[in-house]
């Protein structure tokens, strides 16, 4: 059975309060080497998106029309993985047919978001709570658009990070991961400000 | 044969596959069991944890479970079970919770003047925040909790736990205000249900 | 890398000078979230050593009989494979740990350190060497993870393996149980590590 929340609420609540990737360090991996560059941020912010709300979607439809019927729930993380990675491909080709220009901006990224434990984890958060559809696809489309801020927002931060003087053990990795730290803090401030939590 | 031509590469694929989801097909058939089994006494403690009796193995459980009574009265499915000459109720209820369903059992003392105890059965929430509500200090908060008005009042501000059984109230959780509201809800709308029920069989 | 692949070098190399959460803060997500009690962290990152070894293990046999295509997919049927049934004995033998785990146990899948290590050298070495290496580079990951799981529980519960060690007057830092204290307390250490590579004058990536 769902639980009755509204969709809405959870739309809300996993861009800001409960960032995928502020809250529950996922998709970390591509977020720190990507971050450099804002333009590059901004494309895989994009992908990341489209991909989390289809495979939500998906995954949903995979899981309680197909696994649970037949018994299989234990191959969830095979099927979760594979659908995925099939989803990724489509969505490599269609956009390669439809748009050549933007297979030119997102093209590069799509093969890295197979292996972004985000995409993975919302399908799995997704089905541990026992999202609904409607439910599963606003919490996926919501963790997209929360994981592209927060990549948007580090790619910024670390433009002018790069210019300050950063002991020589702290630079790179380090100094980063401290500054995810202060933007993780300032995102549960929007505890207090949203009927959530 | 070729190790790169497309048949022997269907072939690869093919029976690397068989050969691992049939293992998992087996694990997961050797292991059935006794997940269900760790189910069964996961449900069975945590129920004579809400009614407040002590316990200590896990044959002793299943003894003095043997001695629980599942009625329905109203449309309202209890446990009772007398216990040391009283008669004790315990219900599970469920609600929403911040990001998915709340389960837990609620006890509750024969005369309905009192909760016994609550225990958290299966949760979603943040760890951290409200994923605390199946940490001890919450759920002791609710010993013996005098009910007022037929409620449990939620304290305004966030606390360390109100252990006072005749206050009828209880602590919130810092930074988790949805998820002590949910349970709020959760319990008072089990008294709602419960309360009339067990005033009926006085 | 180093060029000669001897035991030592490997462990030396996987558990410091290459570490790779040291060098490219790799494979966190699956695990950073659990830091907040060693009891968890212990068994989540005895999951993610077992994984890497017994996976290290399984793509350096079939190496030689898979075809170059479904390398890729191949390799991650195999990680999946020992993930499950690391997901089916925590569910069967320690319920508890497995529900506090939730959906981090399969978050190991897409762990990019196993990914890697099978990659990059179960791929082009002999079985032996390969549990090994993936044994070290598990070790490694589970050294920092342990270390901040460590202060975050002191800390945020004033306990160790949930056994009370401060005083009873402690009060507990909140912010040690929230996200925000794993990023800080990561910093911090690949801050450290990083300055004692410095001085030891070790090439710093």
């Amino acid at each position: 059975m769902s639980p009755e929340i509204n969709p809405m609420a959870l739309f809300v609540a996993s861009i800001f309060t409960s960032n995928i990737l502020l809250a529950n360090f996922l998709g970390m991996c591509s977020f720190i080497s990507i971050s450099k560059d804002m333009k590059s941020s901004n494309g895989l912010g994009l992908a990341v998106t489209l991909v989390l709300f289809v495979t939500a979607g998906m995954n949903w439809v995979v899981y309680n029309l197909v696994l649970v019927p037949l018994g299989l729930e234990y191959l969830r993380y095979i099927i979760f993985i594979v659908v995925i990675a099939s989803i990724v491909q489509i969505i490599e080709m269609i956009i390669d047919r439809v748009s050549p220009r933007l297979y030119i901006t997102l093209g590069i990224f799509l093969p890295l978001i197979t292996v972004n434990c985000a995409i993975l984890g919302v399908s799995l958060f997704m089905e541990i709570r026992q999202y609904s559809f409607v439910q599963s696809l606003t919490y996926g489309l919501g963790s997209g658009l929360g994981w592209w801020l927060a990549i948007m927002l580090l790619a910024a931060i670390r433009r002018r990070v790069e210019k300050a003087p950063v002991p020589a053990g702290l630079k790179g990795p380090g100094i980063t991961v401290i500054t995810i730290g202060f933007m993780a803090m300032a995102f549960i401030g929007f505890g207090g400000m949203l009927p959530v939590q | 044969m070729n190790k790169q031509g497309f048949g022997y590469t269907v072939v690869f694929t093919f029976v690397v596959a068989f050969i691992f989801v049939a293992l998992l097909a087996g694990a997961n058939a050797m292991t059935v069991e006794q997940v269900r089994f760790n189910q069964q006494i996961r449900r069975q403690r945590a129920i004579l944890t809400a009614m407040n009796i002590p316990y200590d193995t896990e044959e002793q459980v299943a003894e003095i479970f043997d001695m629980v009574e599942e009625l329905e009265s109203n449309g309202v499915t209890l446990l009772q079970l007398e216990f040391e000459g009283d008669t004790r109720y315990a219900k599970e209820v469920s609600g929403s919770g911040v990001w998915g369903t709340i389960r837990a059992v609620l006890g509750v003392q024969g005369n309905g003047e009192r909760l016994l105890g609550l225990e958290i059965l299966e949760h979603n929430e943040t760890p951290g925040l409200g994923g605390r509500i199946d940490e001890d200090w919450f759920t002791r908060q609710f010993r013996e909790k005098l009910i007022i008005n037929g409620s449990i009042q939620f304290n305004e501000q966030p606390g360390e736990g109100d252990f006072d059984p005749d206050s009828g109230r209880v602590d919130r959780i810092t930074g988790a205000t949805g998820t002590s509201t949910s349970m709020r809800r959760i319990i008072n709308n089990s008294l709602e249900e419960l309360l009339p029920v067990l005033g009926g069989e006085q | 890398m180093s060029d000669v692949a001897t035991p030592t070098v490997i462990l030396k190399d996987n558990v410091w000078t290459s570490n790779p959460i040291f060098m490219q803060v790799l494979g966190i997500c699956s695990a950073l979230a659990v830091t907040n009690l060693l009891v968890n962290t212990w068994i989540m990152t005895l999951g993610v050593v077992g994984v890497t070894a017994m996976s290290n293990l399984t793509v350096s046999l079939v190496k030689s009989f898979m075809p170059r295509k479904v390398r890729m997919m191949v390799q991650t049927l195999i990680i999946a494979f020992y993930v499950i049934i690391v997901d089916i004995l925590l569910r069967a033998y320690l319920p508890d740990i497995s529900r506090a785990l939730g959906p981090y146990v399969g978050l190991i899948i897409t762990n990019c350190i196993i990914m890697g290590r099978a990659e990059a050298f179960a791929q082009s070495n002999p079985p032996l060497i390969s549990i090994w290496d993936g044994l070290t580079s598990g070790l490694g990951y589970m050294g920092v993870l342990l270390a901040i799981a460590l202060v975050r529980e002191l800390l945020g519960f004033g306990t160790l393996f949930g056994y009370q060690v401060m005083p009873n007057g402690f009060e507990p830092w909140i912010i040690m149980v929230l996200p925000p204290s794993a990023f800080f307390l990561l910093g911090i250490l690949i801050w450290i590590a990083k300055s004692i590579m410095i001085k030891q004058g070790e090439p710093v990536v």
